[in-house]
């Protein structure tokens, strides 16, 4: 039995690591055997597309990182055709692709042109990028839109259906909620919180588009929280993600009601960190005897 | 291939109270790196939640690297804490770097830590080719060996910016092709100034980044058109630029 499987609802993991869209790409092959994750999450796609917002995009803080990509992808077309069969072919682990729109309707209409691809094995439906207007973050916010969305696109796929959600909202558990209700197998949280970084010498803001999305590790507890909080309103499994940058936040994640992980940031600080992680939690796994099924939720006070 | 590596500094020159170069010795990354490429360096002590900063390479000599750095943040202030035999993490060699010609007549502009990156070029550019430098910085402390050098205090050479002096050598020469790096206004005014006199300009440029290998898309500058803006990253598919290229409006 191997220690570290774990599973969505429809989708059975190795290991519970995964990657956060928009923060990974094949690149990484060159680093380490991308087929160790326990599944591959894409960068996000929409409609048609994006140009993305203007520079400067980014800015680092002491303990994280503002970013301003606003979704930038060549729109889910030029994904099937370009990018998804390379996928394909360098990885034998789950693929999820991650996909955003400006209306119900434009949700219905990628994931349909998603369902009639091979090799895709779920979807992570982004309702939470805090960096584009009309999309992304405005479907997450409100527990009665995400019901729609959610019940619209569970009736037109049978591959698992993950909603992303936004930490930038009163009450995240009532969106969990109607995303459950609505079909979505699972969930994935936390997206970035809403950041912003001045100049005090200028007074000029460091990210162009002013407000963006913060991560890293000023954001675990953040995202701890927020898991916690999910996980004791919903039945279905989380995907949980904000700030985890070894084997020991992963496994906080898991006792706080996660069934697998993400990292994001994390990596771009050390292009090795994945293959750590999951080495780090075999051998603590394997050295207390333990599963990871038999972690989940089980935070005690 | 792009690779990971933790690598002892051999040497550490301190040149000024901004300016220093760290030396290693790597064979297998010397003999791959190119002009106008660059690394993404961190220094061990600095915290694991750090990102690498974006260093181009100086100089390389057999199995020597060097990179001239200048402290502007955490990420370089605590490279510039290194000492010999500290360990440097590094990832590279990584981006395009400039295009080598022959037998032009080559003129190299570089507005203050915009200079290393053209010391290598210059090494390497064949001796079939006739190179004149223009150098320039806010103070004597960011000038450093060229053919003609410009500050923005008059503390030494020209008073002012380096791309008064670039608009007489340009007038004087008509020189074939121009490579810079520096700071963005500088680099628009010599962008102007090339295409006034449709001269071929490479341009090297800087951006915050995060991955250092294309997959972030947060180091972008614009490129195409203003009606028609691709941004493009500069750590894939720069930071060397054909000027042209860029949508220097938008910068």
């Amino acid at each position: 039995m191997n220690p570290l499987q774990t599973r969505l609802v429809k989708l059975i993991l190795s290991n519970p690591v995964t990657v956060a869209s928009g923060t990974f790409g094949l690149e990484y092959s060159e680093f380490f055997d991308l087929n160790q994750l326990g599944a591959y999450v894409t960068k996000t796609v929409t409609r048609f597309p994006k140009q993305g917002n203007p520079p400067p995009r980014l800015y680092e803080t002491a303990c994280g990182l503002i970013n301003s990509i606003g979704l930038q992808n060549p729109g889910v077309e030029i994904f099937c055709r370009d990018h998804l069969p390379e996928l394909r072919k360098s990885l034998a682990i789950p693929i999820i692709v991650s996909f955003s729109g400006s209306t119900i309707t434009e949700f219905e209409e990628i994931l349909l042109l998603l369902e009639k691809e091979d090799g895709i094995s779920g979807y992570e439906v982004n309702i939470s990028c805090p960096n584009v207007e009309n999309e992304g973050i405005a479907f997450g916010v409100d527990a009665r839109v995400v019901f729609d969305l959610t019940n619209r696109l569970s009736k037109l796929t049978n591959r698992e259906l993950i909603i992303k959600l936004s930490p930038n909202v009163s009450d995240i558990a009532s969106i969990a909620l109607a995303a459950q209700e609505a079909g979505a197998d699972s969930l994935a949280l936390i997206n970035t919180l809403f950041g912003m970084a001045i100049d005090y010498r200028t007074g000029k803001s460091f990210i162009k588009k002013g407000i963006g999305g913060y991560s890293g590790m000023a954001i675990k507890p953040v995202a701890l929280a927020l898991t916690y909080k999910t996980a004791q309103a919903v039945k279905i499994p989380i995907l949980a993600m904000g700030g985890i940058y070894s084997w020991q936040d992963a496994l906080e994640f898991l006792y706080a009601g996660a069934s697998a992980v993400a990292i994001g940031t994390a990596g771009f600080t050390d292009p090795l960190l994945i293959p750590k992680i999951i080495s780090g939690l075999d051998n603590y796994l394997t050295e207390n005897k333990i599963t990871i099924s038999e972690l989940i939720g089980k935070v005690s006070f | 291939m792009s690779k990971y590596k933790q690598v002892q500094i051999y040497k550490k020159e301190i040149l000024n109270d901004s300016y220093f170069i760290l030396w290693i010795k790597d064979e297998e990354l010397s003999v791959c790196s190119e002009p106008g490429q660059f690394f993404e360096l961190r220094s061990k002590g600095i915290g694991a939640n750090r990102l690498f900063k974006p260093i181009s390479v100086y100089d390389c000599d057999k199995s020597f690297i060097g990179f001239m750095i200048k402290k502007l943040g955490p990420g370089t202030s605590a490279l510039s804490d290194l000492k010999q035999k500290d360990y440097l993490e590094l990832i590279g060699p990584l981006g395009c770097g400039f295009p080598l010609r022959e037998n032009q007549k080559i003129c190299l502009v570089s507005g203050g830590v915009g200079y290393p990156p053209l010391w290598f070029l210059r090494k390497r550019l064949s001796s079939n080719n006739i190179i004149y430098w223009l150098h320039g910085g806010a103070s004597a402390s960011d000038i450093f060996p060229c053919d003609e050098i410009w500050t923005d205090d008059g503390s030494i050479g020209g008073h002012g910016f380096v791309t008064e002096g670039l608009q007489d050598h340009v007038t004087a020469t008509k020189p074939d092709l121009i490579y810079a790096c520096g700071p963005e206004g500088m680099l628009k005014q010599v962008y102007h100034i090339s295409k006034a006199n449709g001269i071929p300009l490479y341009v090297s440029m800087e951006a915050y980044m995060a991955c250092g290998i294309g997959v972030c898309h947060g180091c972008v500058i614009p490129c195409g058109s203003p009606e028609n803006v691709i941004y493009r990253p500069v750590c894939k598919e720069g930071p060397v630029f054909f000027a042209e290229d860029i949508c220097w409006d938008l910068l």
